[in-house]
């Protein structure tokens, strides 16, 4: 909102309103230098006041392929697609070479780490039962287990099969061996659908 | 003449339809350099490669991306961006992302399985230091 006086002494008051079929274009339509239209498939997704959000999005996959893929979905999607491709961009300018795959091979290792230290505790666990001489029932007794700590444990299995020794990224991208020593993009999808749905957490869009 | 032209063409043919072209300039029909930026990382026998990375990010930004990194980085950098261009075809809202999400909340329930654990070793060890104390007394 500006207030401006003009030559005559009258106050004049302006409002600028963001969004399509206003008289700001959006962020996209700015940086583009092109009319904004009403219809205009970024305008929700980039306002005018964070120039920022499209210009990283642009830079790295480009105008025509973020609205072809937004095209492509559902509406109601639209806004989450926007930003985990803006996370995506920003991870790719911070990390040239690895983007978001070096987030993703950093928190690998973090899960591995605590595999291992959890199979080391779930060790001792039985070490002190076998000392107590405790029948199983009550093993079962001591630490129950709800059913998604059940699921992560059998998970824990699957995973310690996909992965080895070489689990970290970087070392297996340059020994050559990316796609052999990393899970696939659609067996992680698979694991996915076992666990809860883990999406739309806050803490990724900051 | 008209043989010259047939011959000139012949050879123009042959520049463009080798067969020795990355997947990259098959994949964009177009001649492929000695000094290709594409051609040491997408190599004629893998064109589906060359057409995930073009599908999501396109052939020129990717050629800048690659130019703007040191020759070293840059077999890595492909690798990076294949794996992301897979991610994302295969889920379109989320990529990537939705791996790190579904990461994050695995960590997450194994530090929780974890502490309880190690109470529980701690909850055993102190019943079972008791029970040697009152078997002594």
């Amino acid at each position: 909102v500006t207030i401006q006086i003009n030559k005559t002494g009258v106050v004049v008051i302006k409002a600028e309103m963001g969004g399509p079929g206003s008289s700001s274009p959006c962020a996209s339509c700015k940086l583009l230098r092109r009319r904004c239209a009403k219809d205009c498939i970024f305008a929700p997704y980039f306002p005018p006041d964070d120039p920022h959000k499209f210009a990283i999005v642009h830079k790295v996959f480009g105008a025509s392929n973020v609205s072809k893929m937004l095209q492509e979905l559902p509406v109601n999607q639209r806004a989450d697609a926007v930003n985990s491709l803006v996370f995506e961009a920003n991870a790719r300018v911070r990390d040239p070479v690895y983007g978001c795959v070096g987030a993703i091979s950093y928190l690998q290792n973090q899960v591995s780490q605590l595999q291992m230290q959890l199979a080391v505790a779930q060790a001792e666990i039985l070490c002190i039962q076998m000392q107590h001489e405790q029948p199983l029932q009550s093993h079962h007794q001591v630490l129950e287990l709800d059913q998604d700590e059940k699921a992560l444990l059998l998970n824990n299995n699957n995973i310690n099969n996909c992965n080895n020794d070489n689990n970290n990224l970087g070392y297996a991208m340059s020994s050559g061996q990316f796609n052999s020593n990393f899970a696939s993009p659609s067996s992680i999808m698979q694991m996915q659908m076992q666990m809860q749905d883990p999406l739309k957490q806050e803490s990724l869009w900051t | 003449i008209f043989t010259i032209f047939l011959y000139l063409s012949s050879l123009f043919r042959k520049s463009v339809m080798n067969p020795k072209r990355c997947a990259a300039c098959r994949y964009l029909r177009r001649r492929c350099p000695k000094d290709c930026v594409f051609s040491p990382f997408f190599p004629p026998n893998n064109p589906e490669k060359f057409a995930c990375v073009h599908r999501i990010y396109g052939a020129g930004n990717v050629s800048k991306m690659l130019q703007q990194l040191p020759v070293q980085t840059r077999a890595e950098a492909v690798e990076s961006l294949c794996f992301e261009a897979t991610c994302r075809i295969e889920d379109p809202v989320y990529g990537c992302v939705g791996m790190i999400s579904l990461l994050q909340t695995q960590i997450q329930k194994t530090e929780r399985l974890l502490a309880r654990t190690q109470a529980e070793i701690t909850v055993s060890q102190i019943k079972h230091s008791q029970n040697q104390h009152s078997e002594f007394m």
